[in-house]
């Protein structure tokens, strides 16, 4: 037992064992690596990328202003101001909605919690910027990425009396996101 | 007068001719090393510069040409301006007396010449030991002169290795030296003519195969490369001793730490693997087409010396520095000794083969 691990140690066996798994794996050349920008790994179905707002198919927003994002957001990402519609005091919309998305987990929490599902996450991810102010996005920008990764908008549906706020709970398990 | 200007304009177009070698394929190697490892790790290396990345020594060298030239403050101006200098010079220098063909005179105008080998001194392996320990001032003083602790620790780290080292390339080497009976690297060469069981790691009264392999262990650390690249330990010491420089100096330690490489490389193929003598007679080819026949050997052994650089490289983890000691001083060592005494025995009992 002793002379054969003498034996080993003379003739470097380990090393040359070590050697031989590195020549197998060049002669058996197979990238496991991608070329990242030219070729891109299929992202999985559910993947949460940057935040959007939606808009119905009419163009108008679905946001209502309930503020219920910004409460759940763990890391207080989200800002809303919210205000009655103008000339319709039953609705209300948000005035102004920011988000600072440097600080944002990408949870899905917001999306989660939003009654009308005017929260949705995109599938993009290169959001690398040189100043990190352009991380802090305001209303219009935030549906002028839902416009862009969600063309195909979400048919506003009429049922409730036009007097009262419309939470479409339901519209929770339609499933209109195609990318 | 006629005679010096031939003579000097022949010498100085050989010397550039090996310059130019040598750098071009200190270039292909920055590239071909990254590729091989990548290859090794499953990886692609470099991908973006041309195709396949071909291109990346030209924009690395682009790179480092315009980089800003930092001199820390504190640091040794001169000493820090001259050591990329030292550490360079000793490395292009030693491939003066390495024969990369067949040893032919060629008259030019009434002046012999050597085509493939710039000088046959007769001490040149001494030669190429003696450069090479200069060559570790460059990085001892580098290393000292950059008033850095890492720099520091990497510049003594690489002294007490280089010394422990050279040592034993020193006594690995004088099997070789017995059994030739000369110092002069084209007289090694020539002793190993006629077959692969000539050259010295086969060769009859006492196969140099020990020998070497304290040779190429040493030479690995005395090139500063992994597994023994404790000067440069990235993950102890940023890049050891050549930390605080950029640009163009540190292009020169760069090229410098290659150029050992194929140094090296060279020594190793002209002491125990024939040097330009072909494996099997017949392979060598006559008339006067045979010095192509002898650069190809010499190129294709040292490309084979290269890839295992690169090999040892992708395979082995770093050693720990009381390991590294004790590996040189009280492993290798003595087997250098011991090859030498019974190379020295066998040489005395088979006088003359």
């Amino acid at each position: 037992m002793k002379i054969k691990e003498w034996l080993k140690t003379l003739t470097f066996y380990e090393i040359l064992l070590g050697m031989k798994i590195t020549m197998s794996h060049l002669l058996r050349y197979k990238p496991i690596t991608i070329q990242y920008p030219h070729e891109k790994k299929p992202l999985p179905q559910n993947y949460r990328g940057m935040l959007a707002l939606l808009k119905y198919d009419d163009e108008t927003e679905k946001c209502v202003g309930c503020d219920l994002c910004e409460a759940i957001c763990p890391s207080r990402v989200i800002r809303v101001v919210s205000s009655e519609v103008p000339g319709e005091p039953t609705k209300r919309y948000s005035k102004e909605y920011y988000m600072d998305m440097t600080r944002c987990l990408f949870c899905g929490l917001c999306v989660q919690a939003c009654p009308v599902d005017a929260l949705g996450m995109t599938r993009e991810f290169e959001w690398a910027v040189y100043d990190k102010r352009n991380l802090q996005l305001d209303k219009q920008q935030l549906l002028a990425i839902g416009d862009r990764a969600f063309p195909v908008r979400e048919k506003r549906i009429e049922f409730q009396h036009p007097n009262v706020a419309h939470f479409n709970v339901a519209f929770q398990s339609i499933p209109q996101k195609e990318s | 007068m006629l005679d010096f200007g031939v003579r000097f304009a022949l010498t100085v177009s050989q010397i550039g001719v090996v310059m130019v070698a040598v750098l071009l394929t200190v270039a292909a190697l920055t590239l071909l090393e990254r590729k091989v490892l990548s290859w090794m790790q499953d990886r692609m290396g470099p991908m973006e510069v041309g195709p396949y990345g071909i291109l990346q020594p030209v924009a690395d060298g682009l790179k480092l040409f315009f980089k800003e030239d930092i001199i820390p403050a504190g640091a040794n101006r001169v000493m820090f301006m001259m050591a990329p200098v030292l550490s360079l010079v000793p490395a292009l220098i030693g491939f003066a007396v390495i024969p990369f063909g067949p040893n032919w005179t060629v008259e030019i105008f009434d002046v012999e010449f050597k085509p493939f080998i710039i000088s046959d001194i007769n001490i040149g392996i001494l030669y190429i030991l003696a450069f090479t320990s200069i060559g570790a001032y460059g990085i001892i003083l580098g290393g000292w002169s950059s008033n850095s602790k890492y720099s520091l620790l990497g510049g003594l780290r690489a002294a007490a290795q280089l010394i422990s080292y050279e040592l034993n390339v020193g006594l690995s080497i004088v099997g070789v030296l017995l059994l030739t009976g000369s110092l002069s690297m084209v007289a090694i060469t020539e002793a190993q003519a006629g077959g692969f069981w000539n050259w010295y790691f086969f060769a009859f009264p006492f196969p140099q195969a020990i020998a070497f392999g304290v040779f190429i262990i040493s030479a690995v650390a005395e090139t500063n490369r992994v597994p023994f690249d404790l000067p440069e330990a990235e993950s102890e010491l940023v890049a050891g001793f050549f930390t605080e420089y950029s640009g163009m100096r540190f292009a020169f330690f760069f090229l410098a730490e290659y150029a050992n490489m194929i140094l090296v490389s060279c020594v190793a193929t002209v002491l125990f693997f024939g040097g330009w003598q072909a494996p099997f007679t017949f392979l060598q080819g006559t008339g006067s087409f045979m010095w192509v026949s002898g650069i190809f050997w010499f190129a294709f052994k040292v490309s084979a010396f290269l890839f295992f650089f690169f090999w040892i490289r992708a395979t082995l983890p770093r050693l720990r520095y009381d390991q590294l000691m004790r590996f040189g001083w009280k492993v290798l060592l003595p087997i250098a000794i011991g090859n030498i005494v019974l190379t020295a025995i066998f040489a005395y009992i088979f006088p003359g083969s």
